[in-house]
């Protein structure tokens, strides 16, 4: 790896040039060293400075390419006058110094268009662009100097030097689909909601459900948190969707699907869920064969049989599932369990195989007495397949038989306890008690705070720092449950506080069922023994979470079965990749990532949003917006959807309110 | 923002001046609306903010950088400077960078002298350029009535914006493409409106009208300020004239828009030598005869208050038959609504979130109907609920659900409609009794329409607030008009609904509202701008000739119930109404010396014709002339049994005129003339055993029609659409229902 010897990222400024190595100092940013595999990066460029890797760096030439790079990004983008033109310029004028045709003037220019760019452009790009390029311009003045002086070109302008540029945003580099944000936002405050949602499609295909039920990490990255609210980015995403929904337009494709190609190859999906229906669908898109077996007769993994129809309504979700499904290259068959030994014959068959079978094994809370065979114990998954399969396809009968005015406890804390708790409230049970070891402030960050306030005013009754140390019975009925109590206490020494239980503290709680939803696990007897697949500690299917391929050569896995449980976004984000290396892998047998994906995951390891940046050039204090949500009286007892989702003046003013945060950064190798 | 919260006033201070506004306004509202300037090259009032320029950019105390106010909003406090040396420079230097690829070469453009690039180049002194980049070659595009050139075009996507968000025609998109970016035409075989509200917007020369390019410059034309006569909205125009010549028209696109009708059917005047005596005279002879005045809607209010006048004087019939339906439509509406007219209005439907239209193929009826809906639709993603027998495909991208009912049926929707919106808790009981006992699965299975469509409707309206009901010509025309009307009234009395009923021609509310209409013709018919035993005619095929509406000063009552004027184009030598109706003893020396008789008891209001506003206020409100007054009437009239519903089987055709074509009037104008099609579906070919391209015959209300077929195959069923704006003096004459049956008569190619 090599050394750091100049860089201005983030503010730090590190001038190792001639210095020895002890003299040397060191960046505090996990910067891109290390290209790929033993290719070594000369340096780095990007929205937040400049960091070169070896002394003999053309500094005029990386500005240029940065500058070209940014003129090439701006020919796809072009929507203000300060990027169009001031990109072109920005280039034109670089090249002419490089090229040694420049003047003393052609800097000033450099300057003044840089200034214009940086105090005006609508998108952060346009603002950010200049800044690396004026810092190589200061500390690297000799070498434009010399190309001015002597009217000659910099000293690589000819050697072949491969630059390779990405861009990103804060936002987008925190959500695990990476989903171009600043576009469908775009969208959005255009009215342009045809664009809006081409523009989410390009890595999310399911648009309706992520516009609905994502837990939306990339708001705890969106850079309008520094100005004062962070936008609501994952709402936004809706209306694209239902634009597409309501006006019963043509899919809305990112790009044409390709014909089959019909050359052999094919792909075997195990699982139809988001991870599933994501790979197929950016396989199918390209026009790959994709074959999906599906233990269920209906589709859409958890999202369809876990996550309830008041969050998700089944009509929405089965767009984006139809969109998947109705592709040429796609079949599906349903009602198909896999098992090791079918796994088996499928991997022969196909030229690649995706496990994409989540984890739907509900686990056990380990009380004492704890048994799966005891009446009213009854595991969160099988729980909501019966709420789901009944409210959303009429199979199966009503759960509101065994839970009609019944007292229910919920262990858990995460999405899957919430469900149970809002589900068990309209199947109509008397009292709903939710235990969880932790406190409000976990809860909520493991779920949203809209979704844990809700349930509070549906009458759950939450009670923390707490956990079940045995459970009673008579006949093998369940009747009550012995409860722990629960206390934070600070580590003398500095550490994390410790949960501690309090003496004395046991209660009882008498009641008619017992949900554990602690969290789920995969199955993994359907993974032949003989494989040996290698597994994380958690007991999930091992990959190295870059191109997702299985210890197994052509066997692969994304999704809840390789991560664990997690959200949908994940499962989706990995599919998308694996698809990608799947893509390649069946025809050169070979396990690679593009340039790309590479720089994705160096953006991700160097981490884009930058929490004490301060944002100026936009007005402070505009508020996020709220979308309505149904009353308690309205949605208590049935399965309406609760959010209504934003008004069109909503949508407009929180979508005028994103700052467009492009980012544009580049390697040279 | 929810409705309910009270909005808040707040203070800002811009270049020292303290200011007032309603919070949610951006900084460059609020200073526009206290009359301070702030340049700007892509802002248009009438879209939202597209943010592409940057010149719009402020400083505010406090906050670091500069704040681009025409999308931010201002919040409480702030302190706004507006210009600043720093300011100045960056300005300067968009203008400069603007200039980079612009030839600049204002002699030979088009636009020159009302060019934004022109101005702003001057008034941010940008006589140098300091910038310069190669140049991408470029080729004028043809759009039909106007022509693209990349060149000048300086990507500001005011045209995308109003294609978009006012036409909702989404016709235009931007190609991206850096400084090669363009805008393209996505819709120019289909779908384009050619309504040049684009080009209306564009500030530089990029988008002119092909017609028009080269033909005069803009600063030796006269702007006459005018309404446009074609349709009901009585759009604000000017026409613009040089030596007695109409060149174009323009509008006050800031704040205003028009169709294509209005943008390009402006040379329909009449020409005459001078005053022919003879005819005149002839004229007055069969006055004396006559019993009755046959007449077109598309006349002034002061032509119909002296029609009117002379029934009084002379007792002759009065027969409009565009006019009658609407006006025992509105006349039964308000017996049971208590109100003088309708409720809504354009501003009602753009600012509503759900629309219901029913009975109006809107995109044709009337345009602004139809942009109403569709800054509904994008601003407010209004649910719009097309009701009516042909699914226009044309509106696919604004409709949320379309409601296809049997033709005929009218009066049994209206009654499915008002029994599932009418909630019963405020009624008296006999109407209560009249909604419960509707036979809901017979009107249902009869009209066609499922109960769960009717429920999807209703779901439509969840918490939403702010509908709209619009109607239109069908149920005018359909026999059991009263009723119809009756139901829609209950509609617009005991829910949330405002209604609209769009005029069905140009003047329908003023003819509607001036005239006693009669029935029957008599023996002897005097026809203006209609056929009859001696024709009064501004088309210029009767036995005396008439001004055209451009050709007149007047006023009319609009869609709005605004009475808006309208001014003398072109200059009209020969004998006008109220020639005819003095030497008939209605005497005036002026017709606009009827304007402020117009009837009071109607809800005008006595002002004359000179006291008339004929602009737009600072922020957009359109000052022209004034709003009817509303009053309350007599609602105590019942509701009839539904009757039997009529079936249609077989061939059907809908009279609808194409987008842009109104009238003869509008056939007339050259840059609008078009040959008209018989449209129908591949179903409708089969069914009628013809081909595309076959010329058929038939006859509908004694009009004999020669018609070449087309298949358009974005139509369903077997309802063909037929137009009668090819058909001079006798398309006035239809007061039948909208639908008829069909016998064709067909010839081989
Ligand atoms: C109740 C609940 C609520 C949740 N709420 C949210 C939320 O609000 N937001 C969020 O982002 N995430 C949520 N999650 C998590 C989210 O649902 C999962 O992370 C996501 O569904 C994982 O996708 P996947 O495709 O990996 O697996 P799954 O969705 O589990 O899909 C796996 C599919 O494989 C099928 N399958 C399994 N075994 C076999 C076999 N042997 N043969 C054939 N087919 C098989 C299953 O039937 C299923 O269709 C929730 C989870 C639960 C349980
Ligand atoms: S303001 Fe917009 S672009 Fe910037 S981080 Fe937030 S969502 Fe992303
Ligand atoms: S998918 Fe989720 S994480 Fe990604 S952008 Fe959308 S809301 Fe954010
Ligand atoms: S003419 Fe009208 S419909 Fe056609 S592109 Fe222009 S604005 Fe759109
Ligand atoms: S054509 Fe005219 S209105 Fe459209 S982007 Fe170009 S300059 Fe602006
Ligand atoms: S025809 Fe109607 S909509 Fe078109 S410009 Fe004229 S008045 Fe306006
Ligand atoms: S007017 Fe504000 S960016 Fe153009």
């Amino acid at each position: 790896m090599s050394a750091v010897i100049f860089s201005t990222w983030r503010g730090e400024f590190i001038d190792n040039r001639g210095k020895s190595p002890d003299e040397s100092s060191e960046s505090g940013f996990k910067l891109p060293q290390n290209y790929h595999g033993d290719v070594t990066s000369k340096a780095f460029i990007g929205w937040d400075g400049v960091a070169i890797f070896q002394e003999d760096v053309d500094a005029l030439r990386l500005a240029t390419e940065y500058a070209a790079q940014y003129q090439v990004y701006s020919e796809a983008c072009g929507r203000c006058a300060p990027g169009r033109w001031g990109g072109r310029i920005l280039y034109d004028l670089l090249d002419k110094i490089a090229r040694g045709e420049g003047s003393y003037a052609d800097t000033d220019h450099l300057k003044e268009v840089s200034q214009t760019m940086m105090l005006t452009s609508k998108c952060e790009i346009g603002r950010t662009v200049p800044k690396p390029i004026l810092d190589l311009m200061e500390h690297y003045w000799e070498q434009f100097r010399d190309a001015i002086e002597h009217q000659k070109p910099s000293k690589h302008y000819h050697d072949d030097i491969k630059y390779i540029a990405k861009v990103t945003a804060p936002c987008t580099d925190m959500c695990p689909a990476l989903v171009d944000i600043p576009a469908y936002i775009e969208g959005v405050r255009d009215m342009q909601f045809g664009d809006s949602l081409v523009a989410t499609r390009q890595t999310m295909p399911l648009a309706h459900t992520c516009g609905r039920v994502c837990p939306h990490p990339c708001e705890d990255a969106c850079r309008r948190a520094n100005l004062d609210e962070p936008i609501s980015i994952m709402e936004l995403k809706r209306l694209g969707a239902d634009y597409e929904t309501d006006h019963a337009l043509p899919w809305q494709h990112p790009h044409p699907p390709k014909p089959l190609r019909n050359d052999g190859k094919k792909v075997a999906i195990i699982g139809a869920g988001p991870a599933g229906l994501s790979a197929a669908y950016y396989l199918a898109l390209e026009g790959i064969k994709v074959d999906i077996f599906e233990e269920l007769p209906v589709n859409g993994g958890e999202v369809a049989v876990g996550v309830p129809q008041y969050r998700m309504p089944i009509e929405k979700y089965q767009k984006d599932i139809d969109l998947v499904l109705e592709l040429e290259a796609v079949d599906i068959y349903n009602n198909h369990r896999v098992d090791a030994e079918r796994l088996k014959e499928i991997e022969e068959e196909y030229d690649a195989t995706l496990l994409a079978f989540g984890a739907r094994l509900s686990k056990a809370v380990r009380a004492k007495n704890e048994r799966a065979d005891m009446q009213g114990y009854w595991g969160a998954i099988a729980m909501l397949d019966k709420v789901n399969l009944w409210s959303k396809y009429g199979i199966g009968s009503p759960a509101s038989n065994e839970l009609k005015d019944k007292t229910v406890v919920c262990v858990g804390g995460g999405f899957t306890s919430m469900d149970v708790v809002r589900c068990s409230v309209r199947e109509g049970a008397k009292k709903v008690i939710m235990l969880y070891r932790r406190d409000e402030k976990t809860i909520i960050q493991n779920t949203t705070y809209e979704e844990y306030h809700e349930a509070v005013e549906e009458g759950v009754e939450f009670i923390f720092h707490s956990a079940i140390e045995e459970i009673f019975d008579e006949n093998n009925q369940l009747k009550k449950l012995l409860v722990n109590r629960f206390e934070l206490m600070p580590d003398p020494e500095g550490g994390r506080p410790q949960l501690v239980k309090v003496e004395g503290g046991d209660f009882e709680i008498e009641c008619d069922y017992l949900i554990p939803a602690v969290s789920q696990a995969l199955d993994t007897h359907i993974l032949p023994k003989e494989w040996g697949l290698a597994m994380t500690s958690w007991d999930s299917i091992q990959t190295n979470g870059k191109d997702y391929m299985t210890s197994r050569p052509g066997l692969f896995a994304a999704g809840d079965c390789e991560y664990g449980p997690m959200t949908i976004v994940n499962a989706v984000g990995q599919a998308k990749r694996a698809a990608s290396v799947i893509s390649r892998y069946i025809y050169d047998g070979k396990v690679t990532l593009l340039d790309d994906e590479i720089m994705e995951d160096h953006l991700a390891r160097l981490k884009v949003y930058n929490k004490d940046e301060k944002v100026t050039g936009w007005m402070p204090g505009l508020p996020r917006m709220v979308s309505e949500k149904l009353s308690v009286q309205e949605r208590i007892d049935n399965n309406r959807e609760v959010n209504l989702g934003f008004t069109g003046e909503e949508a407009l003013s929180e979508a005028q309110r994103c700052m467009r945060c492009y980012y544009i950064s580049m390697v040279a190798v | 923002m929810s409705k309910d919260k009270e909005i808040k006033m707040i203070t800002v201070t811009i270049d020292g001046k303290v200011c007032q506004a309603p919070y949610g306004k951006t900084i460059l509202q609020i200073a526009r609306e206290n009359g301070i300037y702030i340049p700007t090259m892509c802002y248009l009032t009438k879209v939202k903010p597209i943010a592409s320029c940057r010149m719009c950019v402020v400083e505010i105390e406090g906050v670091e950088g500069m704040i681009l106010s025409c999308q931010e909003v201002a919040t409480e406090g702030i302190h706004v400077t507006t210009n600043t040396p720093q300011l100045y420079t960056q300005r300067q230097n968009i203008m400069k960078l603007y200039d980079v690829n612009h030839p600049l070469e204002c002699g030979v453009c088009d636009k020159s002298g009302e060019c934004d690039l022109q101005n702003k180049t001057l008034e941010f002194n940008v006589a140098t350029q300091n910038f310069t980049t190669r140049e991408p070659h470029r080729t004028v595009e043809n759009w039909g009535f106007i022509s693209y050139d990349p060149a000048l075009c300086i990507m500001c996507e005011k045209c995308v914006h109003v294609c978009n968000e006012i036409v909702g025609d989404e016709s235009l998109a931007i190609s991206v493409g850096g400084y090669k970016s363009t805008i393209v035409n996505k819709n120019l075989e289909d779908g384009c409106h050619e309504c040049g509200e684009c080009m209306s917007v564009c500030p530089v020369g990029a988008l002119v009208s092909t017609h028009f390019k080269y033909s005069s410059n803009a600063w030796e034309l006269t702007k006459i300020p005018a309404a446009c006569s074609h349709c009901s909205s009585g759009c604000e125009l000017s026409y613009e004239v040089k030596q007695d010549k109409i060149y174009r028209v323009t509008n006050n696109y800031e704040f205003s828009s028009l169709c294509g009708a209005g943008r390009f059917g402006y040379d329909f005047e009449n020409r005459t030598n001078g005053k022919d005596e003879i005819d005149f005279n002839n004229a007055l002879d069969a006055f004396a005869k006559a019993d009755t005045i046959r007449f077109s809607a598309t006349i002034s209010n002061e032509e119909a208050l002296i029609l009117q006048r002379l029934k009084e004087a002379k007792g002759y019939k009065l027969v409009c038959d565009e006019a009658k339906g609407y006006q025992d439509f509105l006349k039964a509406y308000s017996s049971i609504s208590g109100k003088s007219l309708y409720s809504g209005d354009l501003a009602t439907i753009k600012s509503s979130k759900v629309i219901v239209v029913f009975g109006s193929m809107v995109d044709s009826d009337n345009p602004m109907v139809k942009y109403a809906i569709s800054t509904a639709s994008k601003q407010h993603r209004a649910r719009v609920i097309y009701v009516h027998p042909i699914e226009d495909a044309n509106l696919s991208n604004i409709v949320t659900q379309y409601i296809k009912y049997e033709v005929g049926s009218e009066e049994g929707v209206a009654a499915l409609l008002a029994h599932a919106l009418v909630d019963r808790d405020n009624l008296d009981e006999d109407t209560k009794a009249f909604l419960d006992n509707l036979d809901i699965g017979n009107l249902s299975a009869e009209s066609n329409v499922g109960e769960e469509e009717i429920d999807a409707l209703v779901q439509s309206l969840g918490k939403r607030k702010d509908f709209t009901l619009v109607v239109g010509a069908d149920l005018y025309s359909h026999p059991r008009v009263e009723n119809i009307a009756k139901l829609i009234a209950l509609i617009e009395k005991y829910t949330s609904f405002d209604t609209v009923a769009i005029p069905p021609a140009t003047n329908a509310l003023g003819v509607a509202l001036i005239c006693e209409l009669d029935n029957q013709v008599g023996e002897y018919t005097i026809g203006y701008n209609s056929r009859g035993d001696f024709t009064l005619s501004a088309l210029g095929e009767g036995d005396l000739d008439m001004p055209s509406l451009n050709q007149q000063e007047g006023t009319f009552t609009t869609i709005n119930k605004q009475v808006v004027p309208t001014n003398v184009a072109l200059e009209y030598k020969g004998y006008i109404l109220n020639d005819i109706a003095s030497a008939l003893g209605v005497k005036k020396q002026y017709t606009i010396d009827y304007t402020q008789e117009l009837p009071i008891d109607k809800g005008y209001q006595g002002v004359a014709f000179d006291d008339l506003k004929i602009d737009f206020g600072i922020n957009g409100e359109d000052l022209r002339g004034y709003r009817l007054q509303t009053h309350g009437v007599d609602s105590n009239s019942m509701l009839e049994e539904i009757a039997p519903l009529p079936t249609y089987d077989g061939l059907v055709l809908y009279r609808a005129n194409s987008i842009n074509q109104f009238s003869p009037f509008t056939h007339k104008a050259k840059e609008l003339q078009s040959q008209e099609f018989l449209k129908g579906s591949n179903q409708f070919a089969l069914a009628a055993k013809i081909s595309d391209g076959d010329e058929v015959k038939f006859e509908l209300d004694g009009i004999k029609y020669t018609r070449v077929f087309k298949i358009d195959t974005s139509m369903k069923g077997t309802v063909a659409i037929n137009p009668t704006n090819d058909k001079g003096l006798s398309s006035t004459l239809v007061s039948s229902y909208r639908y008829a049956k069909l016998i064709l008569d067909v010839q081989n190619k």
